[in-house]
């Protein structure tokens, strides 16, 4: 299928209207690679399943309108509650634009901006480089020492009038031996159409923890692509969940580079899809030395017309002797609509190495159903409670205690909207 | 109570009943016997509505209505319990939340509110301590990495808080070790009252030691051949079941 490509000449017009300051010379850069490689088609074996032609139609249509950045005015009210609901250290970015007025000082906490230093930032792999291209600002964080509050970003995006592109580019270091709480939240709204792009950098310091929840409730029918690259030191340990509850399309792209001896990292993910929503995960672990350890779980909840694609991919490569890799992929499909590509990846170019992975596509349990159903509880019922069973498990192991309760009830909430779908 | 008339009922293409007829009236305890594949579970199954298994000819009454018209949720809460002989895990679904929303379930049919959360607990905890239940049970998946005894006396526990009019207890005794079979015995007991029936299908003659029937019916190809008083079980266990069907053939 041939794609149509972005708008490389009104792209080049948008990049070069950006202030003329430290991160000019990367975006050209970045511009030059998108003009040469343009971005991933079906043709890509890890875009096979995913079409991003919604998101350069969108691009198309922002660039020839003029490129805007969207007014964030819209916003206030959703921000509000946002950052209500998780008590947390808040940054911001609203339609792309850098927002500290949230964030209290903090000891253990440093910020920057790109545009302070000449430090250079991702702009080499798929979507990055329009990221970087387009890139307005970025954050740069360092995380020093334990905080009281967990420190928690906001991706806000808003579009009410016409088409609207943004991109959020974020690195943050956890240094050695810290034990840090980090929160990602992805959210969007306005009945015009959107495409969200971000790029978050994640470095996890010799002996750290990094505790780090992604939580993406974009409005049904926004595009988002997202890449988070994470690092990890010897002995350092990582703790992630990730929740996708909204969007249109969605495609996340997870890298952990386990490049030192001792690393352990266990990421876990839960997807809810309904009509109309397409949400890829695309994970890939590169073990490079040994011993260290990587376990991931995703599940999904599928329910009317959607898609949804799990890839996770583990490179071990040679001489990472003592890896244990572990991968774990199940899906409930509630509707004979709902489709679910899941395909587990296993290099190993090591001896001493133990890998396993599993993969279930399922319906509900017809049996525990009928058992319910002899308790008194009615079919929507007994089916509720089993999805919301199937759920549970992901939602309890949300890695920053203070937002369980809010992961708890957005999964609750996109949940019930989901289980009322007719298609049941 | 319940009024079975010459009911036939197949699974896929396997006819399993072939003419069942029973009468259970109000305060009666009958037991079912009979050998593996004569048709006890099907029986059981049916009276739940299980939709895998098709009734093809004859009719239920339950307290007058026809019981076969019903979704099995309305049954329930009609006061139709099922004790299962596998009971189903469900991880991820709170023991004591699948209590309460089948407690309410029947209330709100009744047209009652909901039960009061405190008191929900203290019977709970009243009627474990009963059947020799640790009361962490209450905040388990439910019959999640239970026993095989575990599980029965959950079924139970579920049976003691619904306080159900008709219990069909199937094979409630098997896997059981002596103390479990006395208190799943002592639960299934406190609850005889004039108002209830129970069915206790059951292979074996042991548990009718410890919940005394009315009634004892033996079952063979999917059709009741001989029912007694509870002597008949004890003459079972002694002469198989061999002999009641020679008797009935002969």
């Amino acid at each position: 299928m041939k794609q149509a490509g972005l708008s490389i000449e009104e792209l080049r017009d948008a990049v070069m209207r950006l202030p003329d300051d430290s991160l000019a010379a990367t975006r050209a850069a970045a511009l030059a690679n998108l003009d040469e490689n343009g971005l991933p088609t079906l043709k890509h074996e890890d875009w096979k399943y995913t079409d991003l032609s919604a998101a350069i139609a969108i691009s198309n249509r922002w660039l020839s309108q003029g490129a805007q950045t969207a007014s964030i005015d819209a916003l206030g009210e959703s921000i509000a509650a946002i950052t209500a609901s998780i008590d947390a250290n808040w940054l911001l970015i609203a339609n792309g634009i850098i927002d500290t007025s949230l964030f209290g000082a903090s000891s253990g906490i440093e910020i920057e901006r790109f545009s302070d230093s000449a430090a250079p930032f991702v702009m080499d792999k798929p979507l990055a480089d329009l990221n970087a291209a387009l890139l307005n600002d970025g954050l740069r964080i360092q995380i020093h020492a334990a905080t009281e509050k967990p420190l928690a970003i906001l991706v806000i995006d808003g579009a009410n009038a016409g088409p609207a592109v943004s991109q959020a580019n974020v690195e943050i270091d956890v240094a050695p031996g810290c034990d840090a709480e980090i929160i990602e939240y992805q959210s969007s709204e306005g009945s015009g159409e959107h495409y969200g792009n971000s790029v978050v950098a994640l470095n996890v310091g010799q002996g750290a923890v990094a505790r780090y929840l992604r939580i993406q409730n974009r409005r049904i029918g926004h595009v988002q692509t997202g890449r988070l690259s994470i690092a990890m030191g010897a002995d350092a340990k990582l703790n992630m969940a990730s929740y996708d509850l909204g969007g249109g399309l969605i495609r996340n792209d997870l890298d952990i580079d386990l490049g030192e001896p001792g690393a352990d990292a266990v990421f876990n993910g839960l997807y809810l899809a309904g009509d109309g929503q397409h949400i890829d995960n695309h994970t890939r672990v590169d073990h490079r030395v040994g011993p260290a350890t990587s376990s991931q779980e995703y599940r999904g909840i599928l329910n009317g017309r959607c898609r949804c694609v799990w890839n996770g991919k583990a490179v071990v490569h040679k001489g990472a002797d003592g890896t244990d890799a572990n991968q774990a992929n199940h899906n409930l499909l509630l509707s004979k609509n709902a489709e679910i590509d899941a395909k587990p990846e296993l290099e190993i170019y090591a001896d001493d190495v133990k890998c396993s992975h599993g993969t279930t596509v399922g319906q509900l349990d017809d049996t525990a159903l009928f058992y319910l159903r002899t308790r008194g509880l009615d079919e929507r019922q007994a089916t509720q409670v089993l999805t919301r069973a199937f759920a549970a498990d992901l939602v309890g192991r949300a890695p920053v205690a203070t937002a369980r309760e809010t992961v708890a009830a957005l999964v609750e909430a996109r949940l019930t909207d989901l289980i009322q779908e007719d298609a049941l | 109570m319940l009024e079975i008339n010459n009911l036939k009922s197949r699974i896929g293409d396997t006819e399993i009943l072939r003419g069942l007829s029973l009468t259970v009236n109000s305060g009666e305890v009958h037991a079912i016997m009979g050998p593996n594949g004569s048709g006890k579970s099907t029986l059981a199954q049916v009276i739940a509505g299980h939709s895998d298994y098709v009734v093809t000819g004859g009719d239920v009454t339950y307290k007058g209505n026809n019981l076969l018209d019903l979704e099995p949720e309305e049954r329930a809460r009609e006061g139709i319990f099922l004790g299962f002989q596998y009971p189903v895990e469900i991880p991820g679904v709170n023991n004591a939340y699948l209590l309460k929303a089948a407690v309410n379930a029947k209330r709100k049919h009744q047209g009652l509110g909901e039960v009061d959360a405190f008191e929900f607990l203290k019977l709970a905890r009243e009627k474990m301590a009963m059947l020799g239940m640790d009361p962490k049970f209450l905040n388990r998946g439910v019959n999640e990495g239970f026993s095989g005894g575990e599980k029965k006396r959950n079924e139970i526990l579920q049976m003691a808080m619904l306080e159900p009019s008709l219990s069909i207890l199937d094979e409630t005794d098997s896997g059981l070790d002596i103390d479990a079979l006395k208190a799943v015995a002592q639960g299934v007991n406190t609850l005889r009252d004039p108002d209830r029936s129970i069915v206790l299908v059951t292979h074996y003659q042991r548990l009718l030691d410890y919940i005394e029937p009315d009634y004892v019916h033996v079952l063979s190809d999917g059709r009741i051949i001989r029912s007694g008083d509870k002597t008949l079980a004890l003459e079972l266990e002694e002469k198989g079941y061999d002999w009641v069907r020679e008797a009935a053939t002969a």
